[in-house]
């Protein structure tokens, strides 16, 4: 039963995942994410992490996703169309072809690294604790893992910090850069 | 009783909540037309049954026989699904309300609520979070102007409201120390623990009030309908059953609302000063805690006037998601200086 | 020019929540006053003389009909709802109408044709109720259009005094 859930759950993810880059109008790629994001959830489920699924809904799908949303419906609706296409088209360039040559091999090397379980002596024995509930999360979040995790939140303010750099608009003409 | 098989409960438990719920939400399409006659020297509807008490069979009629209407140039797929994506996360978070403490029948213990999730509150959230994926593609796949603005006000509104309403109610977990909406409603059994009793409780409260308002499209923040701006919002293009599948998920989410403010704040199925009370009188206190809600929710409608767009905004950044934060922020001051939840 | 002038809000007002549980104790308060709707079918409206109802053809205390067929009111019809077609008769008047329709899908209840009549004969009544199934019934031929004088008499004795400046007293 849960077998079949996980292969079904996994099916949906990578269908989701292809169809994100395959979709012609940008709201097929959106609602194909969203599929994507579900279908991770139910695997967490599966793997026993209540929290995590919630979370990933929560934060991915209830939140993120939705500001694209919101991004795509602000941009040319007769540009974008509105029927679900999928389009090979972006693949025939060779930087792409190249791009996805360097994605499919990081992720093989992955799959091996996870498959032979060479991964650091910490994060092996953070998988050998049993984090499945609230209470032992917060523990490992903040007791164990407590600089690793604020060194994640100062990460994630510097990426905003730089985005807001990088996009900020510069002014022509008056002389005065601000 | 003791050999009834735990399916047959949980399956009489499903129909009794579930369909509870859906029979609220009829008696709410009633009711938000009756109150508002009341408060506006009228009757309401009155013709259909007794005291009109039908009317919302008659309207269902009238919805299941309308003639259904896609717009030219919309997107069939997700045209026919928003509807049902917006009426979905609200009937679906029911499932971790309790509405009781724990019943005893012919000697068993049932406990009163679909599902007891250790994550219950994060599960509400989640789930019902999703309710504005409805509305935004109702909007987007109508291929109308007025629906489209409808769609993105929501989109922009929800994302904005949703931080108030999770920082006030993790204030309240922080309090209750756990997410299981179960152990929150046990760690207020008597009047005096209820969460509405603490400093923090009754800023949550209001924040919380204020933020479901804005959370189920209603007024005084009905932005994505909005009827003088926008003729009907993201549901200007739906006729029939799926129109009326908006309204029952509107319904829907104002009844879940309304039971996770009972039940967050007013200890959900406690009795006042009776905390050893038979469990059938928790569920009645339960339920007129909730309907107390609903009935606010009505009452605010026709009260408040709706407010401008950039008001929603500086209100919902400038002032509740500050107080959340500064309530979240007290909230732990206080649970680490008296070291008891 | 106009200059409005914002009004200056206290603190109590500026923090919006005591106004709105103001605004909502007078709704409130509203819920317990007695309704002022009136339930139509079967609590009918106040009828008087000053009613502009349906316009309705006098006949008189002997039985005959009031109206000559002179088309006044034809011609003053706005609506072009009245059709007059007028014959001979052996009675004194020596015309009266052979036919009288007025099609009340188009009549506007202005009282046009009231003022119009030279000869006391077409008044305003006081029905109001005009439904119907089909079109054709709801255009009214002479026999539709009949109504003793008495029925009709507050609303002649009203014109004739609101109109007394040319109007002869009965």
């Amino acid at each position: 039963m849960s077998a079949a859930l996980f292969y079904l759950a996994s099916l949906i993810a990578l269908c989701g995942a292809a169809g994100v880059i395959l979709a012609k109008s940008a709201m097929g790629s959106v609602i194909s994410l969203l599929a994507s994001f579900f279908a991770l959830a139910v695997i967490y489920l599966l793997a026993g992490f209540q929290f995590m699924a919630a979370a990933q809904i929560l934060v991915y799908a209830g939140a993120i996703l939705v500001l694209f949303l919101f991004v795509i419906m602000l941009l040319n609706l007769g540009a974008l169309g509105t029927k679900f296409e999928l389009s090979f088209a972006p693949f025939q360039s060779a930087r792409a072809k190249l791009a996805c040559a360097i994605a499919v091999g990081l992720g093989l090397i992955g799959l091996i690294a996870a498959q032979r379980a060479s991964l650091p002596e910490s994060v092996a024995q953070a998988s050998a604790e049993p984090i499945d509930s609230v209470h032992n999360l917060a523990l490992a979040l903040f007791g164990r893992y407590s600089l690793p995790f604020q060194a994640v939140s100062v990460l994630l303010l510097v990426t905003m910090v730089a985005v807001m750099v990088l996009a900020k608009r510069k002014r022509v003409g008056k002389g005065n850069e601000q | 009783m003791q050999d009834v098989p735990e399916l047959v409960i949980w399956i009489a438990k499903i129909v009794l909540i579930f369909g509870g719920m859906i029979a609220t939400a009829a008696i709410m399409s009633l009711a938000e037309r009756k109150v508002s006659a009341w408060m506006q020297y009228r009757y309401g509807p009155n013709r259909v049954g007794p005291f009109g008490l039908l009317q919302p069979l008659a309207d269902g009629v009238k919805f299941i026989f309308k003639e259904e209407l896609i717009p030219a140039g919309a997107n069939k797929l997700l045209f026919r699904l928003a509807p049902a994506l917006a009426a979905m996360p609200s009937m679906l978070t029911i499932a971790v309300i309790p509405i009781g403490t724990t019943a005893v029948i012919g000697g068993r213990e049932i406990p009163l609520g679909i599902a007891q999730l250790d994550i219950g509150i994060m599960y509400m959230l989640a789930i019902g979070g999703l309710g504005v994926y409805g509305v935004i593609l109702g909007g987007w796949a109508s291929n109308s102007k007025y629906s489209m603005l409808g769609g993105l006000r929501a989109a922009a509104q929800m994302i904005s409201y949703e931080l108030t309403l999770i920082l006030s109610i993790l204030a309240i977990v922080a309090l209750s120390g756990s997410l299981d909406l179960n152990e929150i409603v046990a760690s207020q059994r008597e009047i005096g623990d209820w969460n509405i009793c603490t400093p923090m409780g009754v800023l949550a409260f209001v924040l919380f009030t204020i933020a479901s308002f804005a959370e189920t499209n209603r007024h005084p923040f009905d932005f994505a309908e909005c009827e003088p701006e926008l003729v009907g919002g993201f549901h200007t293009e739906y006729s029939a059953m799926r129109f009326a599948l908006y309204f029952i998920g509107e319904y829907c989410a104002m009844t879940v609302m309304s039971s996770l403010n009972a039940t967050l704040f007013f200890g959900g199925p406690s009795v006042p000063f009776m905390p050893d009370a038979h469990w059938a009188l928790g569920v009645l206190a339960f339920l007129i805690k909730a309907g107390f809600f609903l009935f606010l929710f009505i009452w605010v409608r026709w009260t408040l006037p709706r407010l401008r767009f950039d008001q929603l905004m500086r209100l919902g950044w400038r002032v509740m998601l500050p107080l959340a934060l500064f309530n979240l922020l007290a909230t732990g001051a206080w649970i680490a200086f008296t070291g008891d939840h | 020019m106009v200059v409005v002038q914002r009004k200056e809000l206290t603190l109590l007002e500026r923090l919006y929540l005591p106004e709105v549980v103001r605004g909502l104790s007078i709704t409130f308060r509203k819920f317990f006053e007695k309704p002022i709707t009136r339930q139509y079918p079967e609590q009918p409206l106040p009828k008087d003389a000053v009613t502009r109802g349906q316009p309705r053809l006098v006949v008189k205390d002997d039985g005959n009909i009031a109206c000559v067929a002179c088309g006044m009111c034809e011609v003053a019809c706005p609506a072009y709802a009245i059709t007059i077609d007028g014959g001979e008769t052996d009675r004194g008047i020596e015309r009266e109408p052979k036919r009288f329709d007025i099609d009340m899908l188009r009549c506007i209840l202005c009282g046009f044709c009231e003022e119009a009549c030279p000869k006391d004969a077409i008044f305003m009544s006081d029905e109001l109720e005009l439904a119907d199934f089909s079109r054709a019934a709801l255009l009214y031929d002479i026999e539709k259009l009949k109504r003793p004088k008495s029925t009709l008499q507050k609303r002649i004795d009203y014109v004739y005094k609101l109109n007394n400046r040319w109007r002869r007293a009965p």
